[in-house]
């Protein structure tokens, strides 16, 4: 009696387990990818602000805004809308860059936001909230700055 | 004498302002571009893409070069995303850009002015992880009015960049070497 009673709970506690394991690597396995426009935003700043902050101390910066895991900070970036381009895609990608600076930010938009990233006009202000993938910097191979480049983007209005 | 100092400065001034610009007019830009991972084993296929990477094409010397921002890389998968990008595997926040220089050998071979598909072979070195390995890559450039698309695709042995698995599911389901695709758009100025 007992002993039934003592293997009745290991097997319920095997089952448990089981599910509880399976739980976590189907979770693991299913897991959806970070929803860039519902996740909060972790800096707010102009993107000349990116740019003098990317040019000071690189190392500093990525420090700041680049994780490990690829889940880097989530941007609110304010600028000039200085093109409109499209990518290989479908996806259209916003240049945010001042007059007479060396970089600016590029912002890759989805299927879902195209149009938000469409209806903006050269010349404009605006404010745009996307996932940083990499910052500004000079390559002397390519004899350029490059622009910080955000993805995920959406127009925040 | 004070004019001639001034006209000679100015007439120095706009020739070498001039030669740079030729210069400058001969290397195209494109931030269009699509690099693709593909990695075969008999477990899984696993592809990432990546959209926004920046390179230069010199249409005078044939001189390539590309600069990819290592977390644009886009998987199917969140979990697979998270393990590319982590210090065991490409370490991406330490070395957040993997690069390309290299140069087209066989320029004389290659009609930037005129419309066609050519076969180029391209020499350099790739920057993965820190690491610089020399590599030969054959592709087609492709003229079209004046858009000038790239093509190239080859394989890339990930311990030749220090990424090697012994052990787990990564160990089995990813393979030893990878094939990238790579597709760039430039326009002519």
């Amino acid at each position: 009696m007992n002993r039934k009673k003592i293997l009745k709970i290991v097997a319920i506690l095997a089952v448990a387990g089981l599910l509880i394991g399976g739980g976590i690597g189907a979770y693991m396995f299913f897991m959806p990818h970070r929803d860039i426009q519902k996740s909060p935003t972790d800096f707010a700043l102009t993107s000349s602000e990116l740019v003098a902050e990317y040019l000071n101390d690189m190392e500093q910066a990525n420090q700041k805004y680049l994780s490990a895991d690829g889940e880097s900070k989530i941007l609110e970036i304010t600028g000039t809308v200085a093109g409109i381009t499209e990518d290989y895609n479908g996806q259209q990608v916003v240049l945010l860059k001042e007059p007479g600076q060396v970089a600016g930010v590029s912002c890759t938009f989805m299927q879902e936001t195209n149009s938000n990233a469409t209806a903006l006009n050269i010349g404009q202000s605006v404010t745009i909230k996307g996932v940083i993938r990499s910052g500004v910097f000079y390559d002397p191979d390519l004899e350029m700055h490059l622009n910080a480049v955000l993805e995920k983007s959406d127009v925040v209005f | 004498m004070k004019t001639t100092k001034i006209l000679l400065t100015a007439f120095i001034t706009i020739v070498f302002s001039m030669t740079a610009f030729s210069q400058a007019g001969d290397r195209l830009v494109s931030s269009k571009s699509h690099i693709k991972f593909f990695s075969t084993t008999p477990a899984e296929d696993i592809e990432a893409n990546n959209y926004s990477s920046t390179s230069t094409i010199n249409t005078s010397n044939g001189n390539v070069v590309f600069s990819v921002p290592m977390q644009g890389f886009e998987f199917p998968k969140a979990l697979m995303q998270r393990h590319f990008n982590n210090s065991d595997f490409l370490d991406t926040k330490q070395f957040p850009n993997a690069r390309f220089v290299g140069k087209i050998v066989n320029l004389d071979q290659v009609d930037f002015s005129a419309n066609g598909t050519y076969n180029a072979q391209v020499e350099g070195e790739m920057t993965i992880k820190g690491v610089t390995k020399p590599i030969r890559e054959r592709g087609t450039i492709t003229v079209r009015g004046n858009s000038i698309e790239i093509n190239s695709k080859f394989n890339l042995t990930l311990a030749d960049y220090g990424i090697e698995f012994v052990k787990g599911k990564p160990a089995s389901n990813i393979a030893k070497t990878v094939e990238v695709t790579f597709v760039g758009e430039y326009q002519k100025q």
